[in-house]
């Protein structure tokens, strides 16, 4: 929020930042000739309010403003029919500048020049619209942008065809062959079956980019040097002979456009021409990178899959490193707080037993008994601590007993059932065993629970283990340190590990670890 | 009395060697291998052995493996097999034959050198042997659900000591009190379990870690 004192200059850069927002009064004052109503300046105030109260929503508005603005203009531009002839005004074009005749009860425009205007005007709000979704950031114009990238070839983008290009050419045709099948016959306007045709024909372009942009991408080529080539023949056609009738559709008493050029039996057709060579240089251009579209969008695919693998390994692998680390310390630390303190004790009462032994045998006895007894200890600490880097079981028989191993080992009925037809490698058995060693553990502690299954198997290259309990539920990966560290674990061989745990439970730890089983079991006898 | 030991680390062997002898045993075989071992059990037909968990030729548990294997050869050869751990599964791999005549110890059991060599007694003469904390997790498991639960905690101690293996006398002598206090505890245990008490040691003892692996 800001203060009063800096209102103006806070706020004239929050404007700044959304330049755009300014757009949408000038778009809705060209909507004042739409009708006599009052209902055009309201829309002007509103949008004022607009960029006054919230510029941000506005700059987001702003490019969709500016396309529904162009499309009612190229309705305005097609609608030969005049109902109102003097209500008849698109943005600074105004009516009276459209020369009509009178047929019957219907007036007509029977000059072009109105046309012009108004086409170009729809035609750069338009493309201002299309130019405003390119900027970073734009609501909703991440394909625009991506079309973009791709025919630079940058943002990680092959430089290819965009697909969203054939879009523009299904226009261009339409406008070519079909101006009625936009905006209906210039006798009957409204809604025609030749409009629903219209909308099939941008529907079924709409899905192409979208489910087959391969084929979009070729057909928006091909429509671009055809629809060229029609302008460059009428172009020659006139410059041959300035009365013949100009090849295509065009004929009778409409006018025909090319693009932005009508075709009104003038020079303007030779414009058309170079329009149409433009049309074909850049298909021609376009050409050559439809023979490289599959082998180079493959390569940004997999580049840019290679380049999360590579952030996604970088990741998992100072977390390896760290868990390594930390569990070396605790190994280091356990050593010397347990079996190395209780071995300098046995020392120390060996060398007393030595002073002692002639002197007072008795106490020296009872030395050695304490001894005894220290070594007993020293040798209990090894035995936690070697259960804690590789467990017996594990190193003896492998994965599927060291899991029922720890079901015997557990406080809770435990129903273990493992399928597995061979070994996984040493590091991921060891990793999924403490993972299912701490889902029990838990579930014996937190849990409440009566009951625990354990399931184990191996299928399609991936090792799944679950262990599911009839506790309150409640359980989460993030909360304890217990599940997260073993997720960590697992990360280091691209395991996951997911918990659901409704409140009131059931809770199930579920764990997937991508690795091929070795046939070979652990040992035979 | 004929034992067999098989222990691949020499030191251990030869102590055990010398603890046995010591103690008046007949060493008929003190072997390092596996495979030796397995010759040793089904061709000497020892009276008792004492089998090392982990032994060559692969270095896990081969030793359990060739105790077992023994055992079906020759029903009922008493092994007492010792470990640097003792894992649940590897008790209930020795115990489900339900021949009695095996012990299952931590390493650590031969310091005690007296009850280490009362306890290779006991598996030669065909009763069950085992470590402290096999009977501890097992009772943990069992004392969370189900009748254990109301015993009380000088009941549950007798109850873990019977499952140790240990006789009415041993027990008694362990807890400091009289022989027939021990007897009168067993009765109430077995009776409140719904087991049917033996007079034989051994029996009765298979029962008890019947009833605790349930």
């Amino acid at each position: 929020m800001t203060t009063p004192g800096d209102f103006p200059a806070g706020y004239l850069r929050r404007l700044r930042a959304n330049w755009p927002a300014v757009l949408l009064p000038l778009v809705a004052v060209g909507t004042r000739g739409l009708t006599a109503s009052m209902w055009p300046d309201l829309v002007i105030v509103l949008a004022l309010i607009l960029v006054v109260v919230a510029p941000r929503e506005g700059a987001a508005i702003a490019p969709y403003a500016l396309f529904a603005y162009g499309a009612y203009g190229l309705y305005l531009m097609h609608s030969l029919l005049i109902r109102e002839a003097n209500s008849v005004t698109y943005g600074f074009v105004p009516a009276w500048w459209r020369p009509v005749a009178q047929v019957g009860a219907n007036w007509y425009p029977i000059d072009s020049r109105w046309n012009q205007c108004v086409l170009t005007e729809a035609v750069a709000c338009l493309t201002a619209g299309v130019c405003l979704l390119a900027r970073p950031g734009a609501l909703g114009g991440g394909p625009v942008r991506r079309a973009l990238a791709q025919l630079r070839g940058t943002g990680g983008q092959p430089k290819t065809v965009p697909p969203l290009l054939l879009i523009a050419v299904i226009f261009l045709w339409e406008e070519l062959f079909g101006q009625d099948l936009w905006f209906g016959t210039p006798w009957q306007p409204g809604f025609t079956p030749m409009m629903l045709v219209a909308l099939l024909i941008a529907a079924a372009g709409g899905a192409a980019v979208m489910w087959l942009p391969r084929a979009a991408a070729v057909l928006a080529v091909a429509g671009t040097v055809l629809i060229g080539l029609i302008g460059v023949v009428s172009g020659i056609q006139w410059l041959l002979d300035p009365r013949s009738a100009p090849v295509g559709p065009w004929s009778g008493d409409t006018i025909g456009f090319y693009g932005a050029v009508p075709l009104d039996g003038g020079i303007t057709r030779v414009f058309a021409g170079l329009e149409g060579v433009a049309l074909v240089a850049v298909g021609c251009l376009l050409a050559p990178r439809l023979l490289t579209w599959t082998a180079d969008f493959e390569l940004a695919e997999r580049a840019q899959a290679l380049a999360r693998r590579v952030d996604g390994l970088t990741r998992s692998r100072s977390d390896a490193t760290e868990t390594a680390v930390a569990e070396l310390r605790r190994i280091e630390r356990d050593l010397h707080d347990g079996a190395q303190a209780r071995l300098v004790a046995v020392g120390m009462s060996l060398r007393a037993v030595e002073q002692l032994i002639g002197s007072n045998p008795e106490a020296a006895l009872a030395l050695v008994a304490e001894a005894r007894e220290t070594s007993s200890r020293a040798l209990a600490d090894l035995r936690d601590l070697v259960r804690g880097i590789y467990p017996p079981v594990l190193a003896d028989r492998g994965l599927a007993e060291a899991v029922r191993n720890l079901a015997l080992d557990t406080l809770l009925d435990v129903e273990v059932e493992v399928d597995l037809a061979g070994e996984p490698p040493m590091p991921v058995a060891a990793a999924v065993y403490f993972a299912l060693a701490e889902a029990l553990a838990n579930a014996a502690r937190h849990a409440g629970a009566g009951t625990v299954a354990v399931s184990v198997g191996h299928a399609a290259g991936t090792l799944r283990a679950s262990v599911t309990d009839d506790g309150c539920g409640g359980a989460h990966a993030s909360r304890g340190t217990g599940l997260a560290g073993v997720e960590r674990r697992l990360a280091a061989f691209d395991g996951i590990l997911a918990v659901s745990s409704p409140a009131g439970g059931p809770t199930i730890v579920a764990i997937e670890v991508p690795c091929a089983l070795s046939s070979v079991k652990i040992s035979s006898c | 009395m004929r034992v067999v030991i098989g222990e691949d680390l020499f030191l251990l062997r030869d102590g055990l060697v010398r603890l046995l002898e010591a103690h008046g045993f007949e060493i008929a075989a003190a072997v390092g291998t596996a495979p030796e071992l397995l010759a040793a059990l089904t061709g000497l037909r020892p009276d008792v052995s004492v089998v090392d968990v982990r032994m060559p030729p692969s270095h896990t548990d081969d030793g359990l493996r060739v105790a077992i294997e023994a055992r079906r050869v020759v029903p009922g050869l008493p092994v007492l097999v010792l470990s640097q751990y003792v894992e649940q599964l590897y008790a209930a791999e020795l115990l489900a034959d339900r021949a009695g005549g095996v012990g299952y110890l931590l390493k650590d059991r031969v310091f005690s050198d007296d009850a280490f060599a009362e306890a290779v007694r006991d598996v030669a003469a065909g009763g069950t042997v085992l470590d402290p904390e096999v009977v501890e997790r097992l009772m943990a498991r069992r004392t969370r659900s189900g009748p254990l639960a109301g015993l009380t905690p000088r009941e549950r101690e007798v109850l873990a000591l019977m499952a140790e293996g240990r006789s009415n006398a041993a027990i008694a002598a362990r807890l400091f009190i009289a022989e027939k206090s021990v007897a009168k505890h067993a009765a109430g245990i077995f009776a409140r379990l719904g087991l049917a008490l033996s007079e034989d040691d051994n029996r009765r003892v298979l029962a008890v870690l019947a009833y605790l692996n349930g």
